[in-house]
């Protein structure tokens, strides 16, 4: 192999600039948080009310719940990023297409949170309703026979012990939606990949450049798996032991 | 005018009938007795009450409410109604006087404080204060049970329903709970009771409801229940459920 090996690249500033590659790498890294992060509070949100929703009485909120699923979970990621990021603007009333694609703050970021959240949020729907419906019957009943409305007995009693029940699923969630985060570079975000070809483009490192950021990702979704690990822990209701485990 | 009044109550689930005209009335203090074979409405019956089921046809009051009007606030009734189910339903994931804080909190608006203070008195009552800190998962069955009952107790109800209370505990747990109903019966709270526990009933009840095929036939006065059963089908349950 006639590869040139250096170790050192790290340190070195970039072609035309002051800063180094590593600052490229710890910024590019810092936008694949901002992503992964936003993406993941809007993926606990709507996945929660998704997977709610199909576990109501009656048809319509079940056909909403099951619709938002199948849609968010049978096309690739990649294409519903396309969609929100060239054909969902065009959609838009007038006034507001404009806006958003001239004016919008951190456009491209926020097009990725969203996608990448309600992508996961699908996913989330799912587990919460499976999380829902392995819950005692009883439980629901004893919400409301106590007087509470059908949401508070949702937020007070069947949420809490779903999501309890749902982490271990919910932590490869955790764990996917940092990973996925990688396909924001295709619309432009400056995320740890967008930067890896940078770097890789300016400096001819390959190698260096993508084993940091395999580094990098692998260390993200390892943190994610002990966080997730560390709340259940916190979380856990003392002589539970879990329906059907 | 009785605390709870059931007239000419139907239910259907799709073809299948439930409850066939089903009337009585629970007056106020009074101890019910429900009882009949597996499947004959029981369950069914006493949780129309509350309006946790549905039902088609009929009506049912509730200190001059009426359950089925969909005007009337079934949150604000059934916190009025306690509830005690079969398999106890405590909250798992809160701690035993979270679990008797929680409704009056959330519901009736109490101040926290207050709440807790109503929550261990409680406690003492049902002879568990030992237990305030402990989840739901550590008790025994008896115990969940009577932490069930406190629950109840804690929103001040104006009545109480019991769904076979005492059917999912082992034997040598079963008085401790019953003891719970006999104090509340004696201290003149309106129940209504599935059980087949017949002792309690012997002890306690005022009537005893027998039910057969979703249709109330037997309603009797407690002596006249154990003494003469009219119908047949009553006479056969009891020879049953006594001679075990
Ligand atoms: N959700 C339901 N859908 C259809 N049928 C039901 C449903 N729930 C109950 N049933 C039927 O209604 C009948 C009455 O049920 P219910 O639970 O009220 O009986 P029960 O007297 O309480 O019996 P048990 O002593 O076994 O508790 C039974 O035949 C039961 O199979
Ligand atoms: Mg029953």
């Amino acid at each position: 192999m006639n590869y040139h090996w250096n170790w050192g690249i790290y340190f070195q500033t970039v072609q035309a600039g002051e800063e180094t590659y590593l600052d490229w790498l710890i910024s590019g890294l810092g936008w694949t948080l901002a992503v992964a992060l936003t993406a993941w509070l809007i993926a606990l949100a709507m996945g929660a009310v998704m997977g709610t929703l199909r576990t109501l009485p009656g048809r319509a909120p079940l056909a909403i719940g099951n619709a938002w699923v199948e849609v968010f979970r049978n096309v690739p990621l990649l294409v519903q990023l396309f969609l929100w990021f060239f054909v969902v603007p065009e959609l838009l009333p007038r006034d507001l297409a404009l806006w958003v694609k001239q004016d919008m703050p951190a456009k491209e970021f926020v097009t990725a949170a969203i996608c990448l959240g309600l992508f996961t949020s699908a996913r989330i729907a799912e587990q919460v309703r499976a999380g829902i419906q392995s819950l005692p019957r009883g439980q629901r009943m004893a919400a409301l026979a106590l007087g509470f409305t059908l949401p508070q007995a949702y937020r007070y009693v069947i949420l809490p012990m779903a999501f309890r029940i749902i982490i271990p699923p919910l932590t490869s969630e955790f764990m996917n939606i940092f990973k996925n985060s990688s396909v924001a570079f295709a619309i432009g975000v400056l995320e740890l990949t967008f930067q890896a070809r940078q770097m890789q483009e300016d400096s001819e490192q390959g190698i260096e450049t993508y084993l940091a950021v395999t580094v990098l990702y692998f260390l993200c979704a390892f943190l994610a798996n002990r966080g997730m690990a560390f709340i259940e822990r916190r979380t856990r209701v003392p002589g539970f032991i879990a329906a059907g485990k | 005018m009785a605390m709870i009044e059931i007239r000419h109550v139907f239910k259907w689930y799709d073809k299948f009938q439930v409850l066939a005209d089903c009337s009585t009335q629970v007056e106020k203090g009074e101890v019910v007795v429900v009882c009949g074979p597996s499947g004959s409405g029981k369950s069914t019956l006493i949780k129309c009450v509350n309006a946790l089921e549905p039902f088609q046809q009929g009506e049912i009051v509730v200190d001059g409410v009426s359950v089925g009007a969909s005007a009337t606030n079934l949150p604000k009734l059934r916190a009025r109604v306690g509830m005690v189910f079969q398999h106890f339903e405590l909250f798992p994931h809160m701690s035993i006087v979270d679990n008797l804080t929680i409704g009056q909190v959330k519901v009736l608006g109490r101040p926290r404080e207050l709440a807790r203070e109503k929550g261990l008195n409680l406690l003492a009552r049902v002879g568990l204060s030992a237990q305030a800190e402990k989840f739901p998962g550590q008790l025994s069955g008896g115990q969940q049970q009577r932490v069930a009952i406190a629950r109840a107790l804690s929103m001040d109800p104006i009545c109480m329903l019991f769904d076979e209370p005492t059917s999912a505990l082992d034997p040598e747990m079963i008085n401790e709970v019953l003891d719970v109903m006999v104090e509340l019966a004696a201290e003149g709270m309106t129940m209504m009771v599935v059980t087949h526990e017949m002792g309690f009933a012997r002890k306690v009840a005022n009537r005893v409801i027998f039910m057969d095929g979703g249709r109330i036939v037997e309603d009797d006065a407690k002596d006249t229940f154990f003494g003469n059963p009219r119908s047949e089908r009553a006479q056969q349950f009891l020879a049953k459920i006594l001679h075990h």
